[in-house]
């Protein structure tokens, strides 16, 4: 049965409207639209309650499963809004999750007096970053390159990966409505812990197929969740995964102990051409360029050795392009540190491992130094427990 | 600003209250206005210039036309107008690829010549609002409708925030005359508009993004070739995907209008249940559908000087229907392809008119049309023809080196969700979502609005844009 007050033109089957395509070559008429005539203030008021109830019930589970408000999330606008702030004599950080996650930028701040620009992005190529700040004419400060062998040298076609669209949508998210909307975002990420992009429908229902094809790789296998945001784009691993258990297991598997192929000697030279390329037009302008690469453990770190030996690969970077380095094997205080899915440093080895590097990166350079109130040192027996010190404190 | 997106939330809040508040009519139509301008601004607020010029130009075009006694006046008018309006549509959205196409040519004829890349940005919903205003002047050049009464009025059709960037594509005798009377939405008006919102959001967020889009992202941009079952499962998840994104968007824009107070017409009647090609293109997208059988398609001719005529007049518009939806070959071969549909489609009723088929025969036929359809999906999905070309024939069995791309989910997921909305559609194909849910109990109805609300919540729709933006 149509609706009350359906008006039909023509002959047309009971209960459809005519439209454009049933009056050729005509003004077309100010359309018709029914209003069904239901109890439309109760089903309003039923399908919030129910919304509500839903919304709450997902919120519990969110939290039960570990999530909290205190995760404000990372996305391309926060990326983007942080690219932004980038200020000619910046200290910035580029590169992927490790320098990511591992490095704690208040402890940096309390050493150096300096919070850095933290623009590494997860699961993309530091190289692209690189070249993306060296293409800013303006830049002229200490650029801060992390790594992961296996991602830095990866084949120049392979592109950027995960952060291609964060970088190549740099304008599109800066336009005002991805600003009111990232502005809106940081205000509900702050009430409810659902709102995480782990915790898309989507993304949880693809995780219920658990290899049921083979010869493809199950989203089950992927990364879930292995870390949260705070404010000024700290990421540090998530506290879930380094409890011993399932979501450790699973992340470390996740990797794949990051087997694959080799590097090739064309395109290591490659990545360090363009990298040369990069830098010197960095150091032309007056800034400078440091490359680190934080620790990975030791069953990952072999075969990252076999893809791409340190001599072959970070020590003919360092001999070939204008800058120096700082290797997580060449820092005695970030030696035996936690890493419990084997690629990222745990919430608190991530601050020791912070303060073993700026402690190196001051005698690199004179663009930082040591404040003269700087904390003592710390070591790995720092890893265990909850570090003092003063809270997340972006600039 | 896109309806799927916090900012929207927010900016459609203060709209609706504003629009409630008790503001004379022509203060709230100019709250509608600037409302509307913000809208458009939220993306790249230089290109509102382009609205105002489109909006001035027509507006004055108009004007003069009826002034005018003279047929010749009036046609210089009508030619500013379109030669305005197509000729921005022209540099923004078709320089590059005239630009290459340029340079192809002429390094073929052995010149060389390598002109530096025009860095052109595509201005949202510049195809439709482009549309919607030309059709003002030439109704009005073709005495169809009188020109609008107040430059106000006028504005607000062109930028009316619910329709400016994707439709569906109003003429102006649908919406000026309701801007000339005050309207307000009643309580109902109000909810079942939110109720349209509503829908319109859990397709696009939840279906078409969230669902489908990656499903058909692993087959048409990897590398790899598909074995059959992936690349049919590809091409039916884009072909829900576009529906879903479309539809969605469409049907969230009639609720959004329609909770203040205003009607638009159906852009969508359930098109995978289409009998033929004809009929698809009555059900599908079909404010673009009539535009161009209006102002294209009869003034070429139409079916009225036999039937050479009207195939060239077919096969015409299809193909610049076609390079409407993209700067790219790939749309020229889709819209070739729908034409030649619709021309073999015209031949054979023309052979066989007194035939009439059973339902079952019916059924059957949709399938066959739906299947033709996702083949025309390849091309307007795939980025070159190499890569159509791998599609294809892989959904022939084709497919040496073939290797499954979808993990079991995603194929479930694919041919599960196509099927539910194909036989719904089926379902559907003679009524309309209001008759359905004016049947459906208020038991029903409110558990199942809670949900899908729910779900548009926790699927968090990382405020993807609308697929028809890029038009």
């Amino acid at each position: 049965m149509p609706p009350v007050g359906t008006i039909h033109e023509g002959a047309l089957p009971k209960g459809l409207r005519l439209t454009a395509s049933d009056r050729p070559g005509q003004a077309q008429p100010v359309p018709t639209r029914d209003i069904p005539t239901r109890p439309w203030r109760a089903i309003a008021l039923a399908a919030l309650i129910v919304m509500v109830a839903c919304v709450a019930g997902w919120e519990i589970w969110a939290r039960s499963a570990g999530l909290r408000t205190a995760d404000i999330g990372d996305s391309p606008q926060k990326w983007a809004e942080m690219r932004a702030s980038v200020k000619p004599d910046d200290l910035v950080i580029v590169g992927d999750s490790r320098i990511l996650f591992d490095t704690d930028l208040a402890h940096f701040q309390r050493l150096t007096g300096v919070y850095p620009k933290q623009l590494a992005i997860h699961g993309t190529n530091g190289r692209n970053l690189l070249e993306n700040i060296a293409a800013d004419p303006a830049y002229r400060g200490l650029l801060l390159v992390g790594m992961a062998d296996t991602s830095y040298f990866r084949p120049v076609k392979a592109g950027a990966g995960v952060g291609a669209p964060w970088i190549d949508g740099y304008e599109r998210n800066r336009e005002p409505s991805q600003v009111t909307g990232l502005t809106l975002d940081r205000w509900l990420q702050q009430l409810f812990a659902f709102l995480d992009e782990d915790m898309r429908l989507s993304r949880l229902l693809s995780r219920v197929d658990h290899g049921w094809r083979k010869g493809v790789d199950s989203p089950y296998d992927d990364v879930w969740k292995v870390d949260e945001s705070f404010p000024g784009r700290q990421r540090f691993m998530w506290g879930e995964i380094e409890k011993p258990g399932y979501l450790q297991t699973q992340a470390r598997l996740a990797w794949g102990y990051f087997k694959g192929d080799p590097g090739t000697p064309q395109g290591i030279a490659e990545v360090i051409a363009r990298s040369r390329t990069a830098v010197t037009g960095i150091r032309a302008r007056g800034g400078e360029v440091i490359f680190i690469r934080p620790p990975s453990a030791p069953p990952l770190r072999v075969n990252e050795e076999k893809r791409l030996p340190k001599a072959k690969a970070w020590e003919a970077l360092l001999a070939q392009v204008p800058a120096k380095g700082i290797h997580a094997d060449d820092l005695p205080a970030a030696q035996g540190l936690d890493i419990p899915e084997y690629s990222h440093l745990s919430r608190t080895c991530a601050t020791v491992f912070t303060d073993a590097y700026v402690r190196r990166l001051v005698t690199l350079n004179d663009r930082v130094r040591l404040r003269a109130d700087a904390p003592p040192p710390l070591s790995t027996a720092n890893c265990k427990g909850q570090l003092a010190g003063a809270p997340l404190r972006p600039n | 600003m896109i309806f799927n997106s916090l900012t929207f939330v927010v900016f459609f809040a203060i709209v609706l209250a504003l629009h409630n508040l008790p503001f004379s009519w022509r203060q709230k139509k100019l709250n509608l206005l600037v409302a509307s301008y913000l809208f458009y601004a939220a993306w790249n607020p230089p290109f509102v210039i382009l609205l105002w010029v489109s909006t001035v130009v027509d507006w004055w075009a108009a004007q003069w036309m009826v002034r005018s006694e003279r047929q010749s006046t009036r046609r210089a008018w009508m030619i500013i107008s379109v030669v305005v309006n197509l000729g921005m549509l022209g540099y923004f959205k078709y320089g590059n690829f005239l630009l290459e196409n340029f340079t192809l040519a002429v390094n073929a004829a052995g010149i060389a010549y390598q002109p530096h890349k025009w860095d052109i940005i595509l201005p949202v919903g510049i195809s439709f609002y482009t549309f919607a205003t030309l059709s003002y002047t030439l109704d009005v050049y073709l005495r169809r409708a009188q020109p609008a009464k107040h430059f106000l009025d006028y504005a607000l059709f062109v930028t009316f925030f619910p329709h400016l960037v994707a439709g569906p594509i109003m003429r102006p005798t649908e919406l000026v005359p309701q801007f000339e009377q005050p309207r307000r939405a009643s309580a109902n008006m109000i909810l079942f508009g939110l109720t349209l919102l509503t829908i319109g959001l859990f397709q696009k967020v939840v279906i078409a993004d969230g669902l489908l889009s990656p499903i058909a992202e692993s087959v048409f941009d990897s590398p790899k070739v598909p074995l059959t079952l992936d690349a049919w499962a590809g091409v039916l998840a884009f072909a829900g995907q576009i529906f879903c994104d479309f539809a969605g968007y469409s049907t969230s824009a009639i609720g959004i209008a329609l909770a203040l107070g205003f009607a638009m017409p159906d852009n969508f009647r359930f098109p995978y249940a289409a009998v033929g090609f004809s009929d698809f293109w009555r059900r599908w997208h079909i404010t673009l559908s009539s535009w161009l059988r209006d102002y294209l398609y009869i003034p070429l001719g139409g079916n009225r000087h036999g039937p050479a005529r009207t195939y060239m007049a077919l096969m015409g518009t299809m193909l610049l229907g076609g390079l409407w939806h993209g700067a790219a070959w790939t749309f020229v071969v889709w819209g070739g392809l729908h034409g030649l549909y619709l021309s073999v489609e015209r031949w054979l009723k023309g052979r066989f008119g007194g035939w009439r088929p059973t339902k079952a025969q019916l059924f059957g036929l949709a399938i066959l049309t739906f299947m033709a359809i996702n083949v025309t999906w390849v091309f307007f999905r795939a980025k070159t023809f190499a890569g159509a070309g791998t599609i294809l024939a892989s959904m022939a069995g084709h497919a040496p080196g073939g290797v499954p791309l979808l993990p079991g989910f995603d194929l479930l997921a694919a041919f599960t969700v196509i099927a539910a909305i194909f036989l719904s559609h089926w379902a559907m194909r003679d009524t309309t979502l209001e008759a359905v849910i004016q049947r459906t109990s208020a038991w029903v109805l409110a558990p199942l609005l809670g949900l899908m609300a729910f779900l548009v919540i926790i699927e968090q729709g990382r405020g993807n844009a609308f697929i028809y933006f890029a038009f």
